[in-house]
């Protein structure tokens, strides 16, 4: 990419906010946010719904004032600078509402003329048109015919069409069927350029896990959990499972009972189920070999288990809890 | 269990595995969908009653306050018989009586308004919720495919009674004939029901409800023209106050509503009520077609295909106001085609009206007074002089409407795209909120300018058999010229609304607008106070006709206007650039 930058590679990130606050009126939409994406990362924003993902999103496009904290984007106002900052950003908004007037392809056509992206006319034909077949789309209907799904693949179509070194989707791929999601994945590998980065907030876990460098989770305007996905599994436990009966026979409870570390041990019919934590899984493992036991079946935490931690009827205490210590 | 089954008859022998609702009736579906229609419109009808009893009370008191004697009547009516643009516009006189008058004056106008009323309810109800995939909601219930009309029709149907009663009610509190007032209140309560059957059969040949409405309001406009042109070249009585309209009136249900004549005292038919007939085949028949279309073709299809849309992006279509114009740019065809319109009938009309007070006897003197000092009103303070110059002046106060209405509504444009969500990905570019919002407020101030030139052009045109037509063409100019500052200040308020009420913009935007217009315009009519009508930027348009030697035209109160106006808009660009974008809600 051409672009210049006045950013050093692995410094000032592409995206930092500290404490970001957005109240309307009295609701606090984000209550201390803090969320950085670092140059040619691909960050995940995790969150359910109601959760500030999208307020996130349209404060750092400068659509939104922030009431308290700080944003930033490439080092730069989001709210002073927007028009000079969207130069150099591409964005797709969960909920895509076209002008029912125009056909699709008029809107791409727009949307990337607004975003200078037709400077080289070649360049930007052969990626429309290229894309328009990957998402099998139809860009000579009026807008206002079109599915979720198609009006989705409009803002798609038109955020990958020109090269941007800062992609933000919010979750881009609602209203998409399977096959279409595979194409946007496929399509994300191809067409970002060299250093791009993007901010991907989803509900879709596969697709955090296939596409994500680094998640963020978010709850109640909060961020509550931040760090590679190998960092995030470390914090979680892994389940293990053994037949019952193994070579050297039963195992006995009191057996069961010698395994270092083993958290929630259940005897499942035929199956013996506990959960260790990532650090313990050497002793945990060890002891499995001393005791013999047959049909091991070893499951990392998946995503899923590590976003319904923060979301699961005890995740309020935990997040209450957190806070108390972070305050001291 | 024994006993159950015997008492269960059908539904035991039918064995176990009989659905559950085997013996049971269907659900009655027709209730709870009529309901449902009353229960969404019921705002939207109750104010729809409401300006017809209005209406109604109105045209009685302008009949009585402006016309009051009968002999007044009889001359007014004698000028109009050979007046084709007035027949045109109002219908054909049925006698001097005050009832008969106000029925003259009045049905064509109420006959459009209940037409597109009936559409609009008729296409909202079918074609709109097809389209939102509401109907599809609600077609998977047991109510199928045709409920929903008969419970449109029903509801279309119960909104022109009432409109009928209220109507009738209006004529009968004014004094007039009881038949006929009846008479009156079922013309206008069929002529409606009419255009309920046009409306539904509108909503089953088009795709989008956009185009079934636009559809649906061409026939109600065609209607219009056809009796319009019909009561225009009509025969007049040997009484001179009646007439029969010929034949093109026969095409139009508004005709036909007219046709029935319910004051009538004229020479070669009274009142009748047979007209009525042909109102409610028309609409019986669309009905039952749309009925049958509805049951046979697929959900989402429709006769007339939707156009497929371009492939690329036009050139022009690069930049906010490429956008804006193309989201517009329908209307403001639209506007400037009723500002042309009114425009050529303004120098038309004139010309017409001069030769009519100038062959007219003492009663024409009358009506030339009292044309004149209703003239004045609308010309403004101080306005006199040549009765065709005075009229051209006062006519284009309300070119001056058209043109606040096209202005204000790029406006509430911007309002609608940020609610939508449109505007958010406009934003998201390169695109600064600046420009954005200055390619709306561009657009209306444009379409001001535009609607205003095409109206002096049509002026002009029409003025042209008029004497001294150079003079004639530049009090025309003068005229619309006079209108844009206030039409800017007006627009400039609607921009800081949006500005500071986003969420308010839409209602807030006309009803500054109506008021507006209401105290400025027609604030002299009604004799408000001179504080009060100083509150509308119309009240300060320059007077361009005067007594010949008072000196040359005041144009200080323009530039103030336009002075306002920018720096009006100024502050409502730095407030919009402080502001989040608000979604809708």
């Amino acid at each position: 990419m051409s672009t210049v930058t006045d950013t050093p590679v692995g410094g000032i990130p592409v995206i930092e906010t500290r404490g970001l606050q957005k109240h309307f009126g009295r609701v606090a939409a984000l209550d201390g946010l803090d969320l950085s994406v670092a140059r040619g990362e691909v960050h995940g924003f995790l969150g359910p719904n109601g959760a500030g993902k999208s307020t996130t999103i349209r404060v750092l496009l400068g659509l939104m004032r922030a009431s308290g904290g700080s944003a930033s984007v490439f080092g730069q106002d989001p709210w002073a600078d927007a028009a000079a900052l969207h130069a150099r950003i591409a964005y797709v908004p969960g909920d895509v509402s076209l002008w029912p007037n125009l056909s699709g392809g008029e809107a791409i056509d727009l949307l990337t003329r607004l975003r200078g992206g037709d400077a080289d006319k070649h360049a930007y034909a052969a990626r429309r048109e290229a894309l328009v077949a990957a998402f099998q789309f139809d860009p000579s209907k009026k807008a206002r015919t079109y599915s979720k799904g198609n009006r989705q693949k409009v803002a798609l179509i038109a955020a990958l069409a020109t090269p941007a070194e800062l992609y933000i989707f919010d979750e881009p791929t609602s209203g998409l069927d399977p096959l279409m999601e595979a194409v946007f994945r496929e399509q994300i590998a191809l067409q970002l350029g060299d250093g791009a980065s993007v901010l991907l907030s989803s509900h879709i876990l596969s697709e955090v896990e296939h596409l994500c460098d680094r998640v963020s989770i978010i709850r109640a305007g909060r961020t509550v959990e931040s760090g590679t996905l190998a960092e995030l599994r470390h914090l979680t436990r892994t389940e293990i499972a053994f037949a019952a009966v193994g070579e050297a026979g039963e195992v006995t409870p009191e057996q069961l009972a010698r395994i270092p570390a083993a958290h929630g041990l259940v005897r499942d019919g035929g199956r013996v189920r506990f959960t260790a934590d990532s650090d313990d899984m050497p002793r945990v493992l060890g002891a499995l070999a001393e005791l013999r036991v047959a049909g091991v079946t070893v499951n990392p935490p998946s995503l899923e288990e590590l976003f319904l931690r923060h979301y699961g009827p005890d995740a309020r205490a935990d997040a209450e809890g957190e806070t108390e210590e972070a305050r001291r | 269990m024994t006993a159950t089954h015997a008492s269960a008859g059908r539904v035991g022998s039918a064995g176990a595995l009989a659905p559950a609702s085997a013996g049971r009736r269907p659900p009655h579906t027709l209730l709870p969908l009529v309901a449902q229609r009353f229960r969404r419109d019921r705002v939207q009808l109750l104010a729809w009653v409401a300006g017809f009893a209005l209406l109604a009370y109105v045209g009685n008191a302008a009949v009585v306050g402006t016309y009051g004697t009968e002999a007044q009547r009889v001359e007014v009516l004698k000028l109009i018989q050979s007046t084709p643009a007035v027949l045109m516009l109002r219908g054909t006189p049925q006698g001097p009586a005050a009832d008969a008058f106000q029925f003259f004056l009045l049905f064509a106008f109420l006959g459009v308004l209940i037409g597109l009323m009936q559409t609009f309810l008729a296409v909202r109800h079918s074609r709109a919720e097809e389209e939102s995939g509401r109907a599809e909601l609600v077609g998977a219930t047991p109510a199928g495919r045709s409920t929903p009309i008969v419970a449109t029709v029903i509801e279309g149907i119960v909104l022109s009674l009432v409109i009928g009663l209220v109507s009738a009610a209006g004529y009968l509190a004014g004094g007039a004939d009881a038949a006929g007032s009846w008479l009156a209140g079922a013309a206008l309560a069929v002529t409606g029901i009419a255009f309920l059957g046009v409306g539904l059969f509108c909503a089953q040949l088009m795709r989008t409800s956009r185009g079934a409405n636009g559809l649906a309001a061409a026939v109600v406009t065609v209607s219009y023209v056809l009796r319009g042109l019909g009561d225009a070249t009509g025969t007049v009585h040997p009484d001179g106050v009646s007439m029969t309209a010929s034949w093109p009136s026969w095409l139009s249900p508004i005709g036909w509503g007219q046709a029935v004549a319910p004051f009538s005292a004229g020479e070669q038919h009274g009142q009748r009520a047979w007209p009525l007939a042909l109102g409610v085949l028309l609409g019986a028949g669309l009905v039952a077609v749309s009925l049958w279309m509805q049951a046979h073709r697929d959900v989402d299809s429709s006769v007339i295909p939707e156009r497929p849309g371009r492939l690329h992006a036009p050139a022009g279509l690069a930049g906010p106001i490429g956008l804006a114009w193309r989201l517009q740019r329908n209307a403001v065809v639209g506007w400037m085609v009723a500002g042309a319109l009114f425009g050529l009938l303004i120098g038309a009309l004139g010309q017409t009206m001069v030769d009519l007070v100038q062959a007219g006897n003492g009663a024409a003197d009358d009506l030339g007074s009292t044309l004149g000092n209703t003239l004045k009103s609308f010309a403004g303070p101080g306005a006199a002089g040549s009765f065709i110059d005075l009229f051209t002046a006062a006519m284009f106060s309300l070119v001056g409407i058209i043109a606040a209405v096209g202005a204000v509504q790029a406006m509430v444009r911007a309002r609608q795209d940020e609610a939508a969500g449109t505007a958010e990905m406009v934003l998201a570019t390169r695109i600064t909120r600046l420009r954005w919002f200055a390619s709306y407020l561009v657009l209306g101030a444009l379409t001001a300018v535009l609607v205003l030139a095409v109206a002096v052009l049509g002026a002009i045109v029409g003025l042209t058999r008029s004497a001294g037509v150079g003079d004639r063409a530049a009090v025309a100019a003068q005229a619309g010229l006079a209108q844009l500052p206030a039409v800017l200040v007006l627009l400039a308020v609607v921009a800081l609304v949006f500005a500071v009420l986003p969420r308010a913009t839409v209602w807030l935007g006309w009803v500054v607008l109506i008021l507006a217009i209401g105290i400025g315009q027609f604030g002299g009519l009604l004799g408000l106070p001179d504080a009060v009508r100083d509150a509308s930027p119309f009240s300060h348009t320059p007077v361009v006709v005067s007594v010949p030697g008072a000196g040359a035209v005041d144009w200080s109160a323009a530039w103030v206007m336009l002075a306002l106006a920018v720096a009006v808009s100024a502050l409502a660009a730095v407030l919009v650039r402080r502001r989040d974008v608000a979604l809708g809600g």
